[in-house]
């Protein structure tokens, strides 16, 4: 299909993949992913193990762009479009598998991230270092700041990357299972966080295997197994769907 | 055109012996995922060790060829992965090639050590004997070679369809948790594969040595033509990897027999299969940032001094030098304030590798350059000419760097090395720089009133150069440009999702970088007064990275271990000359040890002496950490999600 602006008068939403398709020597890692991810709301997307889920991320956020079909970003076609300049268009992430920068300080991890954002946005106005401290504190990392990332385990590295990624002032964020390596507690308050964020404006597009983490946050749910999408919904509906047991929650369920 | 069959002949054969060294390569490459930079020099172990057979203990040829290709290569390959590559399973691009480097320099050394360099002749197989065809005399040697090249395709190909065997090293490759899950032994096929690797090396080896010549750098230097093969194949092809090989075979052939070069271009011959790396690698498509790769966790990394602890340390150098310069004789006050310019030109490194966590196999080419600027425009020590030194190497850097930026690690280390031959076989010779067998004086930095002429001035000179280079280094890493390469080392996926545009920076540190490599190479100058090609080998690079490595690449005291040790080594081997190769021998060990320890002899000094130092003690909480173990993506084909 050929790419096309939507027509429809209505806003397009923030993000839309459609009939992404990726695949790895032969074997099709996503085969047909569609979801749309829109401003102030968390949308889920869940699956078992191997479903895609972090290719979907990598095809969005240009790490391994799709094969076919279309990401959307505000309506225009970004599917080509190189990985830091689709940054510099609002798109943020966090990693499963964790990409922090080991070597810096917490502090300096969020702070770096800012300086790039500050060189690729000219906005001299905000004092980053100063947005740094904000958003250390506002994932709860204040004592640990002046801490070397390598030496943090999961669960607060985890944080370190929403802070930088947060640092780069975006309008949507992928997450990618940040609530494992968190203990409950921490997952309440992260759970609070995600709704702030989204209450702002901000889009999320959160991966997770904590269920009743995504059922409390998510306005709407995506389901992928084996690289197609076979559900969406809102999380009651979700629940009920037989499919999604079948898939997901195994058919013991 | 009564010569094209001769050289056609001629093109055919040493095609068939890149063919066998470059398939090798591959072999091990695509099972175990390390690139074997050791590669060449192990097919010059091997010629040696069957010249020693051979020659020495008059083994007749099947039986010196068998002990060789059949027991000694393989178990060689063997040992060097079951002891060295093992624990260096996905490691970090950095650190496979630089302790591949360190197995490659040490084998020279180890060689050096046993066959005392003198000329040798490479037995032929079967003589002088042969036949003709059509009027062209083709020996049985050559014949000889083009069907074991031929064999070795053929035995390859069924290996790698047809066995089960085969079908297990493939998927080793491909992953290497999920093979093991299937009942393959990742570690035994990579040992094999090692070992078949090594085998292949050895016959290119001892195919070509009666070609050239049996003498220990021109045979590890066939590597480089193996990698120009290998990599039309994109190091995974062999069919490709073989068309790779007799296009340059017979590219050369050609250019030996109809192309009569002059001036300039009389580099281009030996010169011509880097050219092809080059072209080939600037003509491969970019890479994908992959995730998921970073650096070894936990590993500690040295804190960076405040700008107060780093002019402190400085004042402490220079009175060093200051002291040492009552103790030494001329000589080895020359010595010193070599091993400080060389050190310069590793805290290039410092930058480069150590935070921004790039590979480059030409710094000593960039100090080559700053050299010739201050020959040419420093005359008399003019400081003009110390700052063009550096002006001038910064956009050569980037030069280099600009086309093989699309890649990473692995990719972007040839490439440079390949700049590397390229600038010593065509321009270092060239009339209008050093000129062939010939060398151009440079001056000592003079400042009207003060001249840094004599040794000890010049040397208390290099300690100063040397402290404030260390200092704007550490300055670097503090501020934001610091702190970017950091990241950038460290997980380049993650600063493109931040919006970093990598080309920029990488192009950014490469200038930063060579400009003080050539502000270095300006002062290495001045330390004998004269400089010319050969004081910019191409070989020189590798210890030059190496010792870089080994002092502590992320460090400023590092680099000055390094420089010292790189000039103090061979103090060794001239007070005790049955040494031979003992540098390489030593500098090689050290570089391959560290496949286990990252963090390199400065670090372990400060870790060891550090907790005594008051000072730094209390403001051990304030650290900053520095960059510890330089990462890059892996080149390996890994399967995501």
């Amino acid at each position: 299909m050929p790419s096309r602006k939507p027509s429809e008068p209505a806003a397009p939403p923030l993000l839309e993949c459609r009939e992404v398709k990726v695949s790895f020597g032969g074997i099709h890692a996503l085969s047909d992913a569609t979801l749309v991810a829109d401003r102030g709301m968390v949308t889920g997307l869940i699956g078992p193990n191997g479903a895609g889920k972090t290719t979907l991320f990598n095809a969005i956020t240009g790490l391994h762009p799709p094969d076919t079909g279309l990401v959307r970003l505000d309506g225009e076609d970004i599917s080509q479009v190189r990985p830091h300049r689709r940054a510099r268009m609002g798109i943020a992430r966090t990693f499963q598998r964790l990409e922090v920068f080991g070597s810096l300080t917490v502090r300096e991890n969020v702070l770096v991230a800012g300086e790039i954002w500050r060189r690729w946005s000219k906005n001299n106005e905000v004092d980053v270092a100063a947005q740094a401290e904000e958003l250390i504190e506002r994932v709860g990392l204040r004592h640990l700041a002046r801490e070397r990332v390598d030496s943090l385990p999961t669960g607060p590295a985890r944080l370190v990357e929403m802070a930088r990624a947060l640092a780069t002032n975006p309008r949507i964020m992928l997450m990618d299972e940040p609530g494992s390596g968190l203990n409950e507690a921490e997952t309440d308050e992260f759970a609070g966080l995600l709704i702030d964020l989204a209450e702002e404006g901000l889009a999320i597009l959160l991966v997770e295997h904590d269920v009743e983490l995504v059922m409390r946050v998510c306005k709407r749910i995506f389901v992928l197994d084996f690289g197609r999408m076979i559900a969406e919904g809102t999380p009651k509906e979700i629940q009920r769907n037989k499919a999604v047991q079948a898939a997901y929650l195994g058919t013991a369920a | 055109m009564d010569q094209l069959l001769p050289f056609t002949i001629a093109g055919l054969v040493t095609g068939s012996i890149y063919a066998v060294t470059a398939s090798g390569l591959v072999v091990t490459y695509t099972t175990s995922g390390i690139f074997n930079f050791a590669h060449g020099a192990i097919g010059m172990f091997a010629a040696f060790t069957y010249w020693e057979l051979r020659v020495n203990r008059h083994l007749p040829a099947p039986v010196a060829l068998f002990l060789v290709l059949f027991v000694i290569a393989p178990l060689m390959g063997a040992l060097i992965e079951r002891v060295l590559m093992r624990h260096l399973d996905r490691a970090q691009v950095v650190t496979s090639l630089v302790v591949t480097i360190g197995l490659t320099v040490m084998l020279i050394g180890l060689a050096q050590g046993v066959w005392k360099p003198e000329a040798r002749a490479m037995p032929q197989f079967f003589g002088d004997g042969g036949f003709r065809v059509a009027g062209t005399f083709v020996s049985w040697h050559q014949t000889i070679t083009v069907i074991l090249a031929g064999g070795v395709a053929a035995i390859l190909w069924y290996l790698l369809t047809k066995t089960r065997l085969g079908v297990a090293m493939r998927a080793v490759v491909d992953d290497r948790n999920l093979a093991s899950l299937t009942g393959a032994q990742p570690h035994r096929i990579s040992m094999l594969s090692w070992a078949i690797g090594s085998s292949l090396a050895a016959l290119g080896g001892i195919l070509i040595a009666p070609v050239l010549q049996l003498e220990t750098i021109i045979l590890t230097f066939l590597v480089i033509n193996a990698y120009a093969a290998a990599m039309v194949g994109r190091l995974r092809s062999l069919p490709l990897t073989f068309v790779g090989a007799f296009a340059l075979g017979l590219t050369e052939a050609y250019m030996i027999g109809y192309v009569d070069l002059k001036g300039f271009w009389q580099g281009l011959r030996p010169s011509l299969p880097t050219l092809l790396l080059f072209v080939i690698l600037l003509a491969m498509p970019e890479e994908r940032l992959r995730a998921n790769l970073g650096r070894a966790a936990g590993g500690k990394a040295p804190r960076v001094p405040s700008l107060r602890e780093s002019l402190i340390g400085v004042g402490v150098l220079v009175a060093a030098a200051g002291l040492v310069s009552f103790v030494l004789g001329a000589g080895d006050i020359q010595r010193v304030s070599q091993g400080l310019a060389i050190g310069v030109i590793m805290l290039s490194l410092v930058v480069l590798t150590g935070y921004g966590g790039q590979v480059s196999l030409a710094q000593l080419t960039f100090a080559g350059f700053g050299a010739f600027a201050m020959a040419e425009w420093g005359g008399g020590g003019s400081i003009f000419g110390l700052v063009l030194a550096a002006a001038i190497a910064a956009p050569i850097g980037a030069l280099v760097a600009l086309p093989a930026l699309r890649l990473q690690g692995l990719y972007l280390a040839l490439a440079t090395m390949a700049f590397a031959v390229m600038a010593r076989e065509m321009i270092f010779v060239d009339k209008r720089f050093f000129g062939f067998n010939s060398s151009l004086p440079v001056g000592r930095l003079d400042l009207g009133p003060i001249s840094f002429d004599g040794e000890v001035a010049y040397m208390l000179l290099l300690a100063v150069v040397f402290g404030l280079v260390g200092v704007f280094v550490l300055w670097i890493r503090r501020g934001p440009f610091g702190r970017v390469l950091s990241a950038m080392g460290d997980s380049p996926a993650a600063c493109a999702t931040l919006g970093l545009d990598l080309t920029r920076t990488k192009l950014a540190v490469f200038a930063i970088s060579a400009a003080m490599a050539g502000l270095g190479g300006a002062l290495l100058g001045g330390v004998k007064s004269v400089a010319g090609p050969t004081d910019f080998e191409v070989l020189q690079n590798l210890p030059i990275l190496l010792l870089a490595v080994v002092g502590g690449i992320t460090t400023v005291s590092g680099a000055l271990i390094g420089g010292l040790s790189l000039a103090v080594l061979p103090v060794l081997q001239e007070r005790v000359p049955d040494l031979a190769g003992i540098v390489f021998l030593l500098t090689g060990a050290a570089a391959v040890s560290l496949g286990r320890n990252p963090n390199g002899i400065a670090f372990f000094l400060a870790e060891t002496f550090g907790r005594f130092v008051p000072w730094r003690r209390g403001s051990r909480g304030s650290a900053e950490a520095e960059a510890g173990p330089p990462a890059t993506e892996e080149v390996r084909k890994v399967a995501v999600a």
